[in-house]
């Protein structure tokens, strides 16, 4: 871990996201106004003194909004990303030991949702369920779950070949001896790698689905949510949507440099690409061997 | 993915010993079995993903089609009976499955459109604008990135990469939100919403669509140009390149012919992985650019839990995007078959 901070850029990025996670936990406490007060006097208003990032349709202030809304992006954003984690990488790992059925299925149930771009799945599943933060947010975590899944059963894979474990396992060694003690340490810096890229993703995705008013709704601010005002009134204000916009990027950046810094420290694997239909089929491979 | 053949395939048979062509017949027939074997199954499985999801709202569609005042208990069964859900669910699904194959989705509980004509209605929305994005991001993409391989550090490979990394950062509605800012409202190039179908005049379809194909496509055209620049990087360093160089064959045919071949596959790839997520953007080009494609009718239905038209929309999306990887694939094996008959 010493070693990523030594590259400049993974310093700068963690930077970023010690900002963002001030901002998430005492965004709303810091923000200088009330991120809801409506002023009729005040709209469309430019950076100013008072207003240091304007003010929107309302008259509200632009800073304190998005202040008070990275909460609620980010934290949404990690449930998804923690969900996914134990759906993907717990099945990954155990695929590989669990014999060949169970890794055929996991396989293709794994294809299958990679069949659903993330926007219908989701929207359908708020359409069943009711439209709430968790009606949203448990499904983009489960379509995070085969990006999960397959980089680690792909480096699990890599190291249940290996000499150590075929050692470990002659010398009477349990299954889960041999993952807790040989092959998780192993598979982590990948597990980490693709936590954080995955965290990019369903920042993105999250951002997306609040514009769109899924799984949360105005007043509430969002960052998703403060855009899709903006767009309503560019004429007023086309400045506005950089704002936002720029904060989504620069996070979503510093997430994808933090990956890059520890998979080129680590020598984690890199993303497995997905591919539903005639995936690099390891299963059937690994059974005719 | 690494295995480059170096000639076409007819030529090297006899040289390189390959398997008689029977044998060879045997191995082809089995890997199309074996790709069914994984085909069917996801077919199943997401389409039955998808019927579930209807089972699962707690919404009681009979007496949302009755309404509240006719809702009787009697009527309700009646009308459950005649949408079939008195069944169970595997029996529901499997009616439903047999009926879409046929083209037939049902009806929205709320119009009673069939929802087959509501999605071929706003289908042509969607594809223009993805068929027109693939085209630019293959174009933008793929000259960048063979661009920025051939000047391998110098400026423009440099400036590839800091845009292709800005890219990856922006979702393609914020993407869009800034297109429309630049070319719709500070200069009126483009329309900054609506949209007018080819049969109106090709000229003011491009324009509508233009914007939003654009939006959609510099995510993909990003990806293109990284993974092209990688991959021609490598080629570029094979040994077969340098002896064709050492042969005096035109940079342009090597490049063309012996580079660009062999590195277009990963590009392929990429380009396969990312058609989902175009999907989600065409939804997003569609609500920044206010389009009446599938990704409203999606919100509107989803809206009112008009759960016929979802689960037809899913299902149509998702057996769109195992056609789009099944031509990829079969792309992958065209360029890459080896002699023995078993594509890389």
């Amino acid at each position: 871990m010493r070693s990523v901070l030594r590259l400049p850029s993974a310093r700068i990025a963690i930077g970023i996201l010690a900002v963002i996670a001030i901002l998430v936990a005492f965004g709303s406490t810091l923000a200088p106004q009330n991120p809801l007060a409506i002023n009729a006097n005040a709209l469309f208003q430019g950076p100013s003194a008072h207003h240091l990032l304007g003010t929107d349709y309302l008259g509200r202030d632009v800073l304190s909004r998005l202040m008070a809304g990275t909460r609620l992006s980010v934290l949404t954003a990690l449930e998804a990303v923690g969900i996914g984690l134990v759906l993907g990488a717990i099945p990954g790992i155990a695929t590989v030991f669990m014999g060949r059925w169970f890794d055929f299925t996991i396989n293709r149930i794994s294809d299958a949702l990679m069949t659903f771009p993330y926007i219908f799945f989701v929207v359908a599943v708020t359409a069943a369920l009711g439209n709430g933060v968790e009606q949203a947010m448990i499904p983009v975590g489960i379509l995070l779950a085969p990006a999960f899944f397959r980089v680690t059963r792909a480096a699990t894979l890599e190291y249940a070949r290996t000499q150590y474990v075929e050692a470990a396992e002659l010398l009477g060694a349990s299954k889960l001896r041999v993952i807790r003690v040989h092959v998780l340490r192993k598979v982590l810096p990948t597990i980490v790698v693709t936590t954080a890229s995955m965290t990019a993703a369903a920042l993105l995705a999250v951002s997306f689905l609040t514009f769109l008013g899924i799984g949360v709704q105005p007043p509430t601010p969002t960052w998703g949510g403060i855009l899709s005002s903006d767009l309503d009134y560019l004429s007023q204000a086309p400045w506005a949507p950089f704002i936002p916009g720029a904060l989504i990027a620069v996070t979503v950046g510093a997430l994808n440099a933090l990956a890059d810094a520890i998979r080129d420290r680590s020598g984690a694997g890199t993303l497995v690409l997905a591919d539903p239909v005639t995936p690099t089929d390891l299963s059937l491979e690994r059974s005719v061997a | 993915m690494t295995v480059i053949s170096l000639t076409r395939g007819g030529g090297a048979d006899a040289a390189s010993g390959a398997p008689p062509r029977r044998r060879r017949g045997r191995i082809a027939l089995a890997r199309i079995g074996g790709g069914l074997a994984v085909l069917v199954p996801i077919v199943f499985l997401s389409s039955f993903i998808t019927y579930c999801l209807g089972a699962l709202s707690n919404s009681n569609p009979a007496a949302t089609i009755l309404g509240q005042d006719a809702a009787t208990p009697a009527a309700v069964a009646r009308m459950d009976k005649y949408l079939g859900l008195d069944h169970s669910l595997l029996v529901q699904y499997w009616n439903w499955l047999v009926q879409a194959v046929h083209g037939n989705l049902g009806r929205s509980y709320f119009t009673q459109i069939p929802v087959s004509q509501s999605i071929s209605q706003r289908l042509p929305v969607d594809l223009s604008i993805a068929i027109l994005a693939v085209i630019l991001a293959v174009v933008i993409g793929g000259t960048a990135g063979t661009i920025a391989a051939i000047r391998r550090g110098g400026w423009f490979d440099r400036g590839v990469t800091v845009v292709c990394s800005a890219v990856s950062t922006l979702p393609a509605f914020v993407v869009g939100i800034i297109l429309v800012v630049l070319f719709a409202v500070s200069v009126h190039a483009f329309p900054a919403n609506g949209y007018v179908g080819p049969t109106a005049g090709v000229g003011p379809w491009l324009s509508h669509i233009f914007l939003p194909s654009l939006a959609l496509s510099l995510q993909v055209a990003s990806d293109i140009a990284r993974q092209l620049r990688t991959s021609l990087v490598q080629v570029l360093d094979q040994n077969y390149v340098t002896g064709a160089k050492v042969r005096g064959l035109p940079y342009r045919r090597i490049l063309v012919r012996h580079a660009l071949r062999n590195a277009t596959g990963p590009a392929l790839v990429i380009l396969g992985y990312d058609f989902p997520q175009m999907l989600a953007g065409a939804v997003a080009a569609e609500a920044v650019f206010s389009l009446p494609g599938l990704g409203q009718l999606l919100l509107e239905s989803a809206e009112t839990r008009d759960i016929p038209v979802v689960q037809g929309l899913l299902l149509v999306i998702s057996t769109f995007v195992i056609v789009v990887n099944l031509v990829i694939n079969t792309t992958l094996n065209f360029l890459y078959r080896t002699d023995d008959g078993v594509g890389a």
